[in-house]
């Protein structure tokens, strides 16, 4: 008898699943729904779509966007997606894929659908792109360039029109609101650009260590010169001889600035700044990386504004050998 | 007069013969004489004509052709210029070798996991619960596990996982799973897969904790429950993260609590489970599941015995992420207890783990678990002063017998291990892993085991479950 019940049952579920698939219709009239890997998206995002969408990151500011929990709270997110952006360049492929398989959602579900945006399509010039042969001997290197290219703020003018594009396919009856929105932004952004490459200006050519490969396009756009990292090997962290011979390095170089992303350790930067008299900077490289970071914007003011400062200081105070840490 | 009109008319005859016109006659024989070598000249000329006409009419036909040739040349190198002109995309590298076409044409990531156990215990024939479990004191492989994973089409994924152990090689997973929106928010998986049953089970080897399996996993569920069957699931619209899973199929599973007998060809024999998942995020930092299973299907000691496997399973993990993101504390727990038909009585068996992993640095964890199972109609009898019988090998004897009884059900006794471990993770592709074991039965002597356990793996990098 309980065989039979159960039995039952399961024929039932099934009858009741298509039954439903005749009653179910789009929703009409609702907001679209956009779902970002990192909040950075979101953010631009928001600023494209404005009251036309509903904007959410699963990836946090203060968090590094290579390690991402894949909460199972995020599938039902991503269920109710209508556009998923994401960085691309396997950024996310220790935690998405995974995500998006569960979600059941065939507006994002596969890279040919309509509303999986692959950030890293909209980006001309993409740093690191391997030409030798390379295998993880070499850490964790991303086969298909840098993933970190909205640290170069020319680069959120792009990823912007195409999320205006996207949008306009999503949702064309607002196309030229998105298109006005885009406009307004690359405007603001290129403004922007120039206040900031003026900052920026004095400080060419300085040379930095930085804890992770992360900063490439931020160190191209501001004319700063990478000359060594904290991790030995993308993803491998700092061991005792390599930080005693990036101490010697930085000691010959005379290195004044190191930099890590907030979201990466902050004690050994702290203490190499320390042995070797550099400034040591922890900054948000992420939108809400830090309380008062909300827009693309705040983003690289407050990154400007760290390095100039901590330069700057660095020459007011070049006789002492001071080193300055801020959290 | 006669002969006169005859010579006449003779005369007129011959006057009027050629013969006799000779003179006038030479003179238009040369007209036409003339006329005839003009006509041939003319036939000449007009032969010339058609030569040469039929010259030129070759000569346009081969020109023609060559420039149908040019243009196609033309068109080639239009093509070709086209192929140069947009470098944009960057040309996919041709893969050289046979495989590497292969492989691209039906481009799935594939992925290479080993494990190695270097094993020390203390008894001569060491207790071992699961398959792949350290089998000997001496170097051990665990498992190879060969992965093959690729989207189908807009419709579908297809997940494959061939592990490769002593034994052979076998069919751990392989499935394909619905990529589209259906009703219901659900979603469906058809193959042969790990069941959505509890926690561990869902959790391969090389992702879990530990060296080697619970004890209460590998009684109940075998090395693991994968029947191949069809599962649906459903996200439930709850304000919190809830799935439920059923599933119904054919039992091809290493567990004497669900086995398929060759006589039974009813849809009630078949192995149907049920699975409910919920997640709360508690905060940005601290996550917890809780899930619920239940399984019925036919045992092995009959087709009309059945099986009831119920259980419940607790993940919790804590990561402040504004403070030190690398650190890490997790909770994971299950319990089961277990109902079996048998035809000589009805057993009931239960037993769990509790487990507690610190990750204290981005490389390092460390870690204990418990882990227990008793049964209240144990198979050996205890000794009935609570004295252990310590003959040799007596559980060995037993598991023997367990093995060569396909129908046999119920567990020893009461077991219970106790294991620590520490690890260590140079990369995220490779780990070295420290454990010792501490297990104690009621049916034999205690036993000591200490494992060095390695594991590397190549290929692509699949996304962590949580």
């Amino acid at each position: 008898m309980k065989r039979h019940t159960i039995l039952r049952r399961l024929i039932i579920c099934v009858a009741l699943a298509v039954v439903s698939a005749f009653f179910m219709c789009g929703e009409a009239g609702a907001k679209v729904n956009i779902v970002t890997s990192v909040p950075d998206f979101a953010a631009i995002a928001r600023e494209i779509g404005g009251d036309k969408v509903d904007v959410v990151s699963l990836g946090k500011g203060y968090q590094d966007p290579h390690f991402v929990d894949a909460k199972p709270v995020y599938v039902t997110k991503l269920n109710r997606a209508d556009i998923l952006i994401y960085n691309g360049l396997d950024l996310e492929s220790g935690w998405l894929p995974i995500l998006v398989t569960g979600a059941r959602n065939s507006k994002i579900s596969t890279l040919n659908s309509e509303g999986n945006v692959d950030a890293s399509t909209f980006i001309a010039n993409v740093l690191e792109v391997p030409t030798g042969p390379i295998d993880r001997s070499m850490g964790d290197v991303h086969p298909r360039g840098n993933p970190h290219y909205l640290l170069d703020p020319r680069n959120g003018i792009p990823v912007a029109k195409g999320i205006a594009a996207k949008l306009s396919e999503v949702d064309p009856e607002n196309a030229s609101y998105y298109d006005e929105n885009y406009e307004k932004f690359a405007k603001l952004l290129e403004s922007k650009i120039k206040e900031w490459d003026e900052e920026l200006a004095p400080y060419k050519g300085t040379e930095i260590v930085s804890y992770h490969k992360n900063l490439e396009y931020l160190s191209e756009w501001a004319g700063l010169k990478e000359v060594g990292f904290i991790e030995p090997k993308p993803g491998i962290p700092p061991t005792p001889s390599h930080v005693a011979e990036l101490i010697k390095k930085m000691k010959s170089m005379d290195v004044k600035l190191v930099i890590a992303s907030n979201y990466y350790p902050q004690k050994t930067p702290s203490i190499i700044a320390e042995q070797t008299g550099a400034a040591f900077l922890s900054i948000p490289t992420q939108v809400e990386g830090e309380d008062g970071i909300n827009t693309y914007f705040d983003l690289f003011d407050a990154i400007v504004g760290e390095i100039t400062g901590a330069l700057s200081e660095k020459k007011g105070a070049a006789d002492h050998s001071y080193s300055g840490t801020e959290g | 007069m006669d002969f006169t009109r005859i010579i006449l008319i003779l005369a007129i005859f011959l006057a009027s013969s050629p013969f006799f016109q000779s003179d006038a006659l030479g003179q238009e024989s040369d007209d036409v004489k003339k006329e005839l070598r003009e006509l041939r000249q003319m036939m000449e000329k007009m032969q010339q004509r058609i030569t040469e006409l039929e010259e030129k009419n070759k000569a346009l036909e081969q020109q023609a052709k060559e420039r149908e040739e040019e243009e196609e040349i033309k068109e080639e190198i239009v093509v070709k210029e086209e192929t140069v002109v947009t470098p944009s995309a960057p040309q996919p590298q041709e893969p050289q070798s046979f495989l590497g076409k292969v492989a691209q044409a039906i481009n799935p990531e594939i992925s290479v996991v080993g494990i190695f156990a270097a094993a020390y215990y203390s008894l001569n024939d060491p207790v071992v619960f699961a398959e792949i479990d350290p089998q000997n004191t001496g170097v051990n492989v665990q498992e190879i596990e060969i992965g093959f994973q690729a989207v189908v089409d807009p419709y579908f994924r297809f997940d494959s996982f061939f592990p490769i152990t002593n034994e052979g090689i076998e069919i751990e997973e392989s499935y394909g799973t619905t990529l589209f929106s259906l009703p219901l928010n659900s979603q469906f998986r058809v193959g042969t897969m790990r069941a959505k049953f509890g926690r561990i089970n869902q959790i391969h080897r090389h992702n879990q904790n530990f060296v080697t399996l619970p004890i209460v996993a590998a009684e109940f569920l075998g090395e693991h429950l994968n029947p191949t069957s069809i599962e649906a699931n459903f996200l439930v619209p709850v304000p919190w993260y809830m799935e439920l899973s059923a599933s119904g199929g054919s039992p091809d599973v290493e567990t004497q609590t669900f086995q398929r007998s060759p006589d039974a060809n009813n849809i009630g024999n078949l192995l149907y489970i049920f699975h409910m998942a919920n997640f709360f995020e508690v905060s940005d930092s601290l996550g917890v599941n809780l899930g619920a299973s239940f399984a019925t299907g036919s045992n092995a000691s009959g087709p009309d015995e059945r099986s009831n496997l119920y259980g419940a399973d607790l993940f919790a993990k804590y990561r402040p992420l504004r403070d030190n993101p690398y650190q890490e504390f997790s909770v994971q727990s299950e319990f089961m207890w277990r109902q079996a038909e048998t035809p000589e009585e009805e057993l009931e068996d239960y037993g769990f783990y509790a487990e507690a992993i610190y990750r204290f640095a981005k490389r390092w964890n460390t870690g204990v678990r418990f882990d227990l199972t008793d049964t209240n109609t144990p198979v050996t009898e205890e000794d009935e002063g609570g004295e252990v019988i310590e003959q040799a090998g007596i559980s060995q004897v037993a598991r023997q017998e367990e093995e060569e009884e396909e129908g046999m059900l119920g567990l020893l006794g009461r077991a219970y291990r106790i294991s620590p471990m520490l690890t260590f993770s140079p990369s995220e592709f490779s780990r070295i892993k420290l454990e010792y074991d501490y297990l104690n039965q009621n049916y034999g002597p205690d036993q000591h085991a200490v494992f060095l356990q390695f594991l590397y793996a190549i290929g692509a990098h699949g996304a962590h479950p949580y």
